[in-house]
């Protein structure tokens, strides 16, 4: 069904980070609502998007008219409708959150920071809605560049990290246009359904199986699995408080999402599990990245850094059940991702509200936060235990099915995988809990320090909300995966 | 400050060029759907012939206005880009395109023919202001390093 939805989903973010500027010139204080407007007009839309696709299958819009495959096609489906509600709403609260935060660190450059974010928006919902491998690749570039400029916009440090990011994400982006080009040879299509009808017969072609390599080391940079994580740790660390939970909790989900299209729709299930097995070398590679992830993790002073590391455990857990080859190993992985989402939205929340009152930079400086700040506390405590994975949170339930998966798909390894990385995330969580909790502080030394300004709260408090939202509602989620996500061929 | 340039050779022949750049950039842009051209290269013209003066008399007089307010003419031009793609969008057609632009008592191609214009003279200004403003940035930055 043609439909104009999707030309929507793009038109609006990118509109509003033109419009910044612009408006911005003559007032800075217009930046905020112009941009806020944006994102909640997007979060509306994408709603009705996912709603129409799931009740009326996918929707198609052709850019100016012309009719794919030679035309350039978007398209909402069950899957790019779910992550574009998660991107437009996390992104939002994100924002809403970031506020206060530019003020204070980015003096005021109100400007490039609300612009470059919604152009980041817009280009992470044009790699989601994206129809054919060459436009995904336009927006993976035009999103990278937003974020090389976000990490590194505060100088210094940051700047260091922001320019080792730039180079190994452009090397990522090489790789992955390479790789399509390799499959325009073989193919003559970019389109992703056309090109999916002419796969079956190519598949032994060296052609396609040297592409397929270079796409998959180059979304394997872009999504910092190990061992090609080496830009994230520093990259999150010291980007900006501001811009880390935006950052944090989507830019590296979309190159897996683009992974996970490409794998599952445009090559199908039987040919990247049995015909060129990616699946079976992802799934191990996948189980090292967790456990891998998680005990570098355990040994982080910086609790941001810490958090770096468990994204870089999350990602192994992601590409772990997406490889299993089960329909509930998919569905927890996509699960597990939405829940991630928010998590590290959260955490990174957490962690900038923390240096933003108190200057805590460390995991042992946690220990200000308990007397004085018990929203950010609350908040903390909530998505640690859901990064643990205790119930009712959503990150049980992301690794409960997870787990579930890899029993049906009778791989073992794979669940002890699982269980051996919870333990590992409880270890560097609970050691923070015993900073916070079971340290006295030096009461008398320590500045009195007051909770956080409203908006920050009131994302945290949203974000806690959510998680605790998504686990109790995981039925109607992981339902609706089942019902209007899973690809063919499970 | 950039300085003036001291040779009466390239104080005339600047002052000769800058005009028949700019008119060939008019050309160019004017042209670019039917024949080579288009708004890319239009707008590198347009810019070098904002360049080519400063080069030659120095950054003194009106085109100094430009130096901070290049960026926002640049994103003037993907306004004009985007609201131009937008409309037909908004009327429910698709994204860009040109033929349901509503241009009231013009035949489908004729509307084709001025929407492409329309982006194309964008085009032209955004890569005109990113390109001026480059050479201010990079000219600056060379100015502090050189004291």
């Amino acid at each position: 069904m043609t439909s104009s939805l999707p030309g929507f989903l793009f038109a609006i973010p990118f509109f509003a980070a033109i419009a910044i500027p612009v408006a911005g010139f003559t007032n800075q204080k217009l930046c905020r609502p112009v941009a806020l407007g944006a994102l909640v007009l997007l979060s509306i839309v994408s709603v009705i998007g996912l709603s129409e696709a799931v009740s009326h299958g996918p929707l198609s819009h052709e850019f100016g008219g012309w009719a794919p495959p030679i035309g350039i096609e978007w398209v909402i489906d069950g899957l790019s409708g779910i992550l574009m509600v998660a991107i437009s709403i996390v992104s939002l609260i994100a924002l809403v959150q970031a506020g206060p935060l530019v003020k204070k660190e980015l003096s005021g450059r109100l400007i490039p920071f609300y612009s470059l974010s919604l152009l980041l928006i817009a280009a992470l919902g044009g790699m989601v809605l994206a129809g054919d491998l060459f436009n995904l690749f336009v927006f993976l570039e035009i999103g990278s560049l937003a974020s090389y400029v976000l990490v590194g916009v505060t100088g210094g440090r940051s700047l260091l990290s922001a320019f080792r990011y730039l180079i190994l994400g452009t090397i990522g982006a090489s790789l992955y246009l390479l790789g399509v080009g390799y499959f325009y040879a073989a193919t003559g299509t970019l389109n992703m359904v056309d090109m999916a009808q002419q796969l079956p017969g190519l598949l032994d072609s060296r052609a396609i199986l040297t592409g397929l390599l270079f796409i998959v080391l180059g979304l394997s940079i872009k999504m910092g699995l190990f061992p090609l994580h080496g830009w994230l740790p520093d990259a999150y660390t010291y980007a900006p408080n501001s811009t880390t939970p935006l950052l944090a909790s989507v830019v590296t989900k979309v190159p897996l999402y683009a992974f996970v299209r490409i794998a599952f729709w445009v090559f199908g299930m039987d040919a990247v599990s049995v015909q060129i097995p990616v699946l079976v070398v992802l799934g191990w590679i996948g189980a090292v990245a967790a456990i891998v992830g998680a005990y570098l993790a355990i040994w982080q002073e910086n609790f941001k850094r810490m958090l770096a590391y468990s994204s870089v455990s999350s990602m192994g857990l992601f590409v772990l059940g997406f490889s299993l080859g089960t329909e509930t190993g998919f569905a927890g992985g996509l699960f597990y991702v939405l829940a991630d989402t928010l998590m590290k939205a959260a955490l990174f929340g957490v962690a900038g509200a923390a240096v933003y009152q108190c200057g805590a930079n460390t995991v042992a400086d946690l220990v200000r936060l308990r007397r004085n700040m018990p929203w950010v506390s609350a908040a903390l405590l909530v998505s640690a235990l859901s990064m643990v994975g205790i119930p009712p949170t959503a990150g049980f339930f992301g690794k409960w099915y997870l787990v579930v998966g890899a029993l049906e798909a009778e791989k073992y390894f794979a669940v002890a995988t699982i269980l051996v990385t919870s333990m590992l995330t409880a270890l560097y969580f609970f050691r923070m809990f015993q900073h916070m909790w079971a340290e006295e502080p030096r009461p008398l030394t320590e500045p009195r320090v007051l909770e956080t300004p409203f908006p920050i709260r009131m994302s945290l408090g949203i974000l806690t909300f959510g998680i605790m939202a998504l686990g109790l509602g995981s039925d109607f989620v992981v339902g609706l995966i089942f019902e209007s996500v899973i690809p063919e061929g499970f | 400050m950039i300085r003036p340039h001291d040779s009466v050779i390239v104080h005339t022949l600047a002052r000769v060029f800058t005009p028949i750049i700019q008119l060939f950039a008019l050309y160019v842009l004017i042209h670019g759907h039917d024949s080579p051209g288009g708004g890319f290269q239009a707008g590198t013209l347009f810019a070098a012939s904002v360049i080519l003066p400063v080069i030659a008399f120095g950054i003194q007089g009106s085109l100094a206005v430009l130096e901070r307010r290049a960026i926002i003419l640049g994103a003037v031009g993907i306004l004009l880009y985007a609201g131009i793609g937008l409309l037909p969008l908004i009327l429910g057609g698709e994204f860009l395109n040109y033929g349901e632009l509503p241009i009231p008592g013009m035949e489908t191609s004729a509307r084709r023919h001025w929407g492409i214009l329309g982006i194309e003279t964008g085009v032209t200004l955004t890569v005109a202001a990113t390109a001026v403003s480059i050479y201010y940035s990079l000219r600056e930055r060379g100015e502090e390093e050189g004291k």
